[in-house]
Order: structure tokens, then sequence, then C-alpha cells
């Protein structure tokens, strides 16, 4: 439906108006001996899609729960859509690296979880559910049960889950981070393709630096102790990527990059 | 030892009849053996009665005596209200006390001392308080069905995936809504466990409460016939109360496979397919 995703590269604060921005963001635990993330700055362009990675630890986590108004910063401005974070907002949907089914609800009853919570269901809330477990290649399968699914199926239907709230900005927590590498893989052209088609700003946390570049506009790469955003790594190539890009030169001078990085500050 | 008779081919699959019939030679080769031991004396009549007179014992106390009605009727009446009343109680406190966490918190100390407590030793306690008869009866029952629902229910809802929590709350869903599509589905399988304990002390404390005072009931019946070495009409109240008990529990683990359809693979395709065409029928489309 969108058919090129130009991305618009540059510095961060080039005028145009950031969807996530955050100012100074820390968040410390344990009276603030633990400094789980320290003076986070960025800003993000509608549509874009950022990877944040880096080793367990690295608050990267932390980051992403901040931002879904989870858990509450400790000091700095963290902003959606101008807003001061306050909570969770409708705006912003989260996935997580479990599928977080479910049991006793077939896949498009899942699907329709964040509809049942906002109100009353509708019939055209149930044709879109439907519509997304089609753009999930799972419409097939939209009365079968969690049980009677893979965990890469699982994966999918949650992820249908996260279209149906309706969620402009998508945060995905290692989401694919459970299955394997094969499922894995295909799974990411798809959410590619997914997020294009749905044109929504992504903030998507691994800790595969491959994975993470192949999928990005801009890769936050992210230390630990303390957690820290120590370098911004910016991906020229336009979305969406055949998967065959990850073999190219220009791919894996930006790995080196990114290790580069890591290197400086470990 | 184990692992070479897992190893051995499985036997082939007999027809409902033949496994009957089994059932049946074995059964009767057990009483047969038993009453043989009663005439050749091995055993004494005296306490283990005949089997043949056993089954007199049964004629005689449903048919035509009929006196056993009225006694099995006021068990089951303890039986029934006091595990409704507990278990009511303790899943709906265990409801109140998961969804508040300073609850929970103030709480969990007097439960886990009340829980460490047996639980008839408070019996002498209430019949005190409540005097014979069917009230203390079953305020005992109630105790005794109280605990595992409680426990169990409790142990459901805060053992509930944090990622399920964090996502409930990231949808904006409040705290009704988080309950009812949430922790109370995923604690099922853990309520009903606790029923089900509850319903199997459910019957033991009621004949508890009846050995100890009151002054009818089949506990009452038990001690009465035991104290005139009528041991038939004892045995007959025993074997009422085993099949009682076993009837209970096939229903209530029948209850627990209709409830929680979706711990069963052949339950969850039927549901799938009954969803499948409710869906049809609302939106007029082939999905």
């Amino acid at each position: 439906m969108i058919p090129t995703m130009t991305v618009t590269k540059g510095s961060a604060t080039d005028g145009q108006t950031a969807v996530i921005s955050a100012q100074n963001v820390v968040k410390t635990f344990a009276n603030g001996s633990v400094i789980a993330v320290d003076d986070a700055n960025f800003q993000i362009k509608p549509g874009e899609f950022i990877s944040l990675v880096g080793p367990s630890g690295c608050g990267k986590s932390t980051l992403l729960r901040m931002v879904a108004g989870l858990l509450e910063r400790s000091s700095g401005q963290l902003a959606v859509h101008d807003r001061p974070v306050k909570g969770p907002d409708p705006s912003v949907s989260m996935m997580f690296q479990k599928p977080t089914l479910l049991d006793w609800r077939t896949a498009i009853e899942n699907v329709l979880l964040p509809s049942e919570i906002a109100g009353r269901v509708t019939d055209s809330d149930r044709r879109k559910a439907m519509d997304l477990l089609e753009l999930v290649g799972l419409k097939d399968f939209a009365f079968s049960f969690p049980a009677q699914l893979s965990g890469g199926m699982q994966q999918r239907v949650a992820l249908a889950r996260l279209l149906q709230t309706g969620a402009d900005i998508l945060l995905l927590d290692e989401p694919f981070g459970a299955l394997d590498e094969f499922t894995r893989e295909r799974l990411n052209v798809e959410l590619m393709r997914i997020v294009s088609e749905v044109n929504a700003t992504t903030l998507f946390v691994t800790h595969n630096i491959g994975e993470a570049i192949y999928l990005a506009d801009r890769v936050f790469v992210m230390t630990p102790r303390p957690g820290r955003v120590a370098g911004i790594v910016e991906v020229p190539f336009e979305r969406p990527r055949p998967p065959s890009i990850q073999q190219s030169p220009e791919f894996n001078a930006l790995v080196s990059q990114v290790r580069h990085t890591f290197g400086e500050n470990v | 030892m184990n692992e070479i008779a897992d190893l051995t081919i499985p036997a082939p699959k007999r027809s409902a009849l033949n496994i009957i019939a089994r059932h049946l030679a074995i059964f009767l080769a057990l009483i047969s053996a038993w009453e043989i031991s009663c005439r050749l004396e091995w055993l004494d009549p005296l306490f283990f009665p005949y089997p043949s007179s056993i089954l007199e014992g049964f004629w005689r106390l449903y048919i035509t005596q009929g006196n056993i009605w009225s006694h099995l009727g006021l068990t089951m009446f303890a039986v029934i209200v006091g595990f409704t009343a507990g278990s009511v109680l303790g899943v709906g406190l265990a409801i109140c006390v998961g969804m508040s966490d300073r609850l929970r918190r103030y709480l969990k100390p007097y439960v886990i001392v009340l829980e460490a407590t047996p639980r008839i030793a408070i019996g002498p306690v209430i019949i005190a308080a409540f005097g014979f008869g069917w009230t203390s009866k079953t305020a005992i029952v109630m105790l005794v069905c109280f605990f595992a629902p409680f426990v169990n229910t409790l142990n459901g809802m805060i053992s509930v995936d944090r990622d399920k929590v964090e996502m409930f709350r990231s949808m904006g869903a409040s705290r009704i809504q988080t309950f009812s599509k949430l922790l109370l589905p995923s604690a099922l399988p853990e309520i009903s466990a606790g029923l089900r304990l509850a319903m199997a002390s459910a019957l033991g404390g009621a004949l508890v409460a009846e050995f100890i005072a009151s002054n009818a009931g089949l506990g009452v019946l038990i001690t009465q016939y035991t104290g005139t070495l009528n041991m038939a009409s004892a045995f007959v109240c025993v074997l009422t109360l085993s099949a009682l008990g076993y009837f209970i529990f096939r229903g209530m683990e029948a209850v627990d496979r209709f409830i929680i359809f979706w711990a069963d693979r052949d339950r969850i395709e039927a549901v799938g397919r009954k969803r499948l065409a409710a869906w049809h029928s609302r939106l007029g489309d082939r999905p």
C-alpha cells in the first residue's frame, strides 16, 4: 500500500516533528545504586524503524518499557506525539518475546482482545482482525487455539494483535528471540513488509547485530553498566529490503561499524 | 526395570465387552475369596461379614427398612451446603486478596498458620459454639472446604505470567477487565483443582463431625451399627460412602474438563469448529 519508505536520514533534530523524543532520560533501580539507563537522548521520526541492539543488561528493554509507559523514568523528559509519557498510551503498542496469547481464546479472539478492552467489538473490528490474520499469513488458522499453533505461528498472532490496537508506534521486545533461526529470519522479512504496509514507527529490541541492521533505518547501539546509547548507526538501504542484502559488502561494513561502537565502549 | 517395562509392546486393544467381562471375573473372584474365607473362618465373620450378608444388608437398609435414606440425605446436605459455602468463601476471599497487594501482604502470615493447623482440631471448638446437629456439621465441612480453594485461587492469580499482565496494562485495561479476561481464566485450572481437593475432604469432614457430635447422618449410623456389632449394615454405609465419593469425584472431573476445555486437544478442535460456525452466521462471509 505504501510503496516505498523513503527514509529521511540526517541528524535527529532536523526540524521534523519527532514521534518519540527522549531528553536526558535516566532510570535507576535499587534507590539509585543501579543505573539501568543513563542519559538517553534521541528523536524518532514518523515511520522510522529503530533497532536497539546490545548485550543483556544494557537497558534496552528498560528503555522500551519506559516508552511504553509501563515503567516510570527516574528523571528526564520522554514524550510520545509531544505528550509526556505518564502511562500506557493508546498510540503505543508493545509485543513481548513470549507470544503472551490467552490459551482459552482462538487466534482471532486473541487478535480481537485490544478491541474488546477498548470497548464494544464491532463487525468492522472483526473484519479488521481477520484481515490482519491474513496479513500475517494465518487466515486459515483463525479458529485454532494457541495450543494448536507452533511458536512462530503464535508470534504471528501476537503481531496481528499488536496491529489490531491501531497504534502507530510499535514496540517489539526481542519478538522472535525465542524462535529457531529459520523461523526468525522468515518472520523478520515479514515484519519488514508489514510495518511498511501499515506505516508504523517501530522500536525493535534485539541482541542480534545482523537482525538489528537488516530491519532498521537507524541502529541504536547500547552498552551496559551503566546502560547508555553509545552510538547511532545509520542504515542507508531503502526498506523493504531483500534478505540477500545481508551478504553485501556495505552490510558487512555496517556490522563492523556496530561492532566498533561496542569495542570502543566495552 | 521401569525402562524395560515401558519398552514392551502395548497390549492389543480389546473390545469394551471383553474388558467388562474381565473386570467382572476379577471382582467375582475377590468376592468369592472373601466369602469362602469367612465360611472357613479364616476371617472372623463378627468383624468381616459375609459378602452375601452385606448384599442382604443393602436390600434391608435401602428397601425393606429404608432407614439409610434420611441419614444419607442429612450427610449429603451437610456436604453440599458446607462445600458450597466454604468454597465460595475461599474463592471469593482469595479474589479480593489477589486483587489487592496490601491485603495479600498483611493476610499472608495468617493464611500460612491456618493452613498448617489440622482442620479437625478446630472441630470440637465449632461444636462447642454451634452445638450438636446440622449447623456445626455444616460449619466443619465449610471450614474443611475453605482452604484448598482459597490457596489455589490465590496461587493461580499471582502466578499469572507477568508479561501477560504488562500486556493488559499496555492496552489500557481496567482492573475489572484484567481480572475477568486474564487473571480469572488463568487461575481456573488451579481453582478447579482446589475445588476437587475440597470436595474430597468434604465427605471426610462431614463424617468426622458425625463421629464426634451428631445425632443423624451416615457417620452416626456407622457408629451405631459397629457399636451393636451389626457389621454387615456398617459395611453397607461404608460402601455407600465409597460410591458417593467416586461419583462426586467423577462428576467434578467432568465439570473440570468442560470448563477448562483448552487443556484437552480433542475438545479444542470441537470448540474451534463451533466458534468458526458462529463467526459465519454473524458475518456471513467465509473466513
